[in-house]
């Protein structure tokens, strides 16, 4: 408990540098001001619209009225939208989280037990098979994969929908689409780190008591072989839950991706500075989670600090 | 003659690699009888530990056991189904490994650790093998050990993992006991322990022990027997009193006076010449033979076998019997 305390405490400072690069990065851009407006605005028009907007204020003034906003969870208005920017940003969550955690178990299912087998089975043809298979899977572009998977499944054999979002259905393409290729990398690191530990000195004493292999790679090696591979997963669910922008795209998922390239390109100033808040907090939350399966998983983590 | 307990015969351990092959171990022979402590010497990379870990079937991959036997009571361990040598391991044979510090699970808790060995070969419940486990800390000498069973390894010192180690080895009564350096990570005090509970094991339950070892004031000490390894071989093998008191082959004499004697003198510290060749470097004749006093051109060229030369005293030289030549050599060269 006092751990988690104390992460929350150095979370704060993180968040802080993060408004503040937002912020000035925004503003650094371009004008505003010109997006918002006509091309035959007046220069009058545009004049009004900067007092309005505290465009003429020194930029420290304008940092901390932007932050007093931001506590209270205000990002300003979408111009585009005419709502809230944080209101359009937490609609599309949703919809970016149950398409990251579906990737995820997705690969995890065929990661863990693709990894360990191709460990155990070194330089054998399933090995090679399996690591081929995910040389195969990395190398596969996102879109390429999604069109392939909706002209197979959707369109040849009309077994999923083509595209959109609402039932579990509509889950299944895009999930296996950014699945495949996070199943792939989480497969060669398993097999690495499992190969790691399994030429160790405890798993020879394992083994020298006797163990069936079984326990010996599922108990004394499994649990050691994970702990590298955890935060690198937690990081890529994190990148997932940002924005997937091709494959969202391909499948039309309305998800944080497709959002903030929009929002990016319209200079939707308020809602890029959302979505990156949220992005920032979610980021960071995953990191916690890593950690604490971290400590979870490796008892010598808790005595060291 | 009643039946060794452990009898390996001409047992050859090869890697096989791009770079070609190496045999660390080419051509160990030796026998362990019921209750009998054989200590294994040599210098570092002889092939002491692969030829222990050969007796469990635990040589690492790529190496492999491709010629000899190792017969547990008559039983030939390299001809068994991999589930029946599982049977014995941790059970009938069991060993202490010279890595104290790495050769613990880092995640599992100690009690965790030794109930996993008693449970799969005693039929204990759980309650019984944790007082088990609790009962052999004890015996090695491990302070409160209701509370080591729920530590984790990173908690416990060197000397108190090897202590676990050899507490785990121990549990199940085995016949035969490999102990790779069991008390190099330990102090004097502690070394006496254990060496006694080894002994004490010995004697109770008639355990055979393989003892390998650096420290000859150990091999003095409980050794009944003692096995001189060289470069995969051994050299010379006799009743521990005869290896001190009459050692015949140059290597073992030059073992014995590189070690510091209680009353001897500064001088007699002088250790053999040269260094250990790899196991891929090896020289034509006797193996030993760039490194020994008293090589002539046979030794460059033939390679002597392993005899008995005198009563249960072997040696692979082909010189001295006895050691005058040796003695007579050094006179002429000092002088
Ligand atoms: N995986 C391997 N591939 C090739 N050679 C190996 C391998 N493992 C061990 N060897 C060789 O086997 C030889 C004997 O190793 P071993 O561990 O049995 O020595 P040792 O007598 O126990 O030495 P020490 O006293 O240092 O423990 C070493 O010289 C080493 O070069
Ligand atoms: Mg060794």
């Amino acid at each position: 408990m006092r751990y988690f305390l104390s992460s929350i405490l150095k979370v704060i400072p993180v968040l802080l540098m993060i408004s503040f690069i937002v912020f000035f990065l925004v503003r650094l851009t371009g004008d505003p001001v010109s997006l918002m407006l006509p091309e035959t605005a007046t220069d009058q028009q545009r004049e009004d619209l900067r007092q309005s907007l505290g465009l003429n204020d020194p930029i420290y003034i304008q940092y901390f009225t932007y932050m007093a906003d931001v506590i209270q969870g205000d990002f300003g208005e979408s111009f585009r939208y005419n709502q809230p920017a944080i209101d359009i940003v937490l609609e599309r969550l949703p919809a970016s989280f149950t398409l990251a955690i579906s990737s995820m178990i997705i690969a995890t299912i065929i990661a863990v037990p693709a990894g360990i087998y191709s460990a155990i089975k070194r330089n054998t043809f399933a090995d090679l098979i399996i690591t081929g298979s995910s040389v195969l899977g990395k190398a596969m572009p996102n879109f390429w994969l999604g069109i392939m998977l909706i002209l197979i499944l959707a369109v040849q054999f009309s077994i999923f929908p083509v595209s959109g979002s609402g039932t579990i259905a509509h889950l299944v393409l895009p999930s296996i689409t950014l699945g495949t290729a996070i199943a792939a990398e989480m497969t060669r690191l398993i097999r690495s780190s499992m190969l790691e530990v399994l030429g160790s000195e405890y798993i020879r004493t394992a083994r020298s008591k006797g163990l069936r292999e079984t326990i010996v790679v599922n108990k004394h090696a499994l649990r050691n072989a994970l702990i590298p591979v955890v935060t690198i997963m937690a990081l890529q669910t994190a990148t997932l839950i940002g924005g997937t922008l091709i494959t969202e795209t391909v499948f039309s998922w309305p998800g944080m991706g497709q959002l903030l390239v929009q929002a990016v390109n319209a200079r939707d100033m308020a809602v890029v500075q959302a979505a990156t808040f949220i992005i920032a907090i979610l980021v960071i939350l995953s990191n916690l989670t890593a950690d604490l399966t971290y400590r979870f998983l490796d008892p010598r983590i808790k005595y060291e600090d | 003659m009643t039946e060794p307990l452990l009898d390996i015969k001409n047992l050859r351990i090869r890697f096989r690699s791009d770079e070609g092959t190496v045999k660390p171990v080419n051509g160990v022979s030796f026998q362990v009888n019921e209750g009998e402590t054989v200590a294994v010497v040599g210098e570092s990379g002889c092939g002491k530990s692969l030829t222990s870990l050969s007796i469990l079937g635990l040589v690492p991959s790529p190496g492999e056991v491709f010629e000899g036997e190792i017969r547990l009571q008559g039983k030939d361990l390299t001809k068994l189904k991999k589930n029946q040598m599982r049977k014995l391991r941790g059970n009938e044979i069991s060993m202490i490994f010279q890595e104290p510090m790495t050769s613990l699970n880092p995640v599992f808790t100690i009690g965790n650790q030794m109930t996993e060995v008693i449970k799969l070969h005693q039929q204990l419940d759980k309650k019984e093998s944790i007082n088990k486990v609790v009962e052999m800390l004890d015996l090695v000498g491990i302070p409160e050990p209701e509370r080591v069973v729920r530590q984790f390894p990173h908690q416990l010192s060197g000397g108190m993992r090897q202590r676990v180690m050899i507490a785990m080895a121990l549990s199940c009564n085995p016949k035969l006991l490999i102990a790779d350096e069991p008390t190099t990570a330990l102090d004097v005090t502690i070394q006496a322990q254990i060496l006694n509970l080894m002994k004490k094991l010995k004697d109770e339950l008639n355990t055979g022990v393989i003892l390998i070892t650096h420290d000859l004031g150990v091999v003095a000490e409980v050794a009944d027997r003692v096995v001189v390894m060289y470069g995969g071989e051994v050299v010379e093998e006799a009743h521990v009193n005869e290896i001190f008191d009459n050692p015949v082959h140059p290597y073992t004499r030059g073992l014995l006076s590189s070690v510091p004697k209680m009353t001897g003198s500064v001088e007699e510290l002088g250790a053999i010449q040269g260094s250990v060749p790899t196991p891929s470097q090896m020289p034509k004749g006797c193996k030993f033979h760039p490194r020994c006093p008293i090589a002539t051109d046979l030794c460059k060229d033939e390679h002597p076998n392993l005899e008995e030369t005198l009563p249960n005293h072997f040696k692979r030289c082909f010189h001295m019997e006895g050691g005058s030549i040796y003695e007579q050599h050094k006179r002429e060269t000092t002088t």
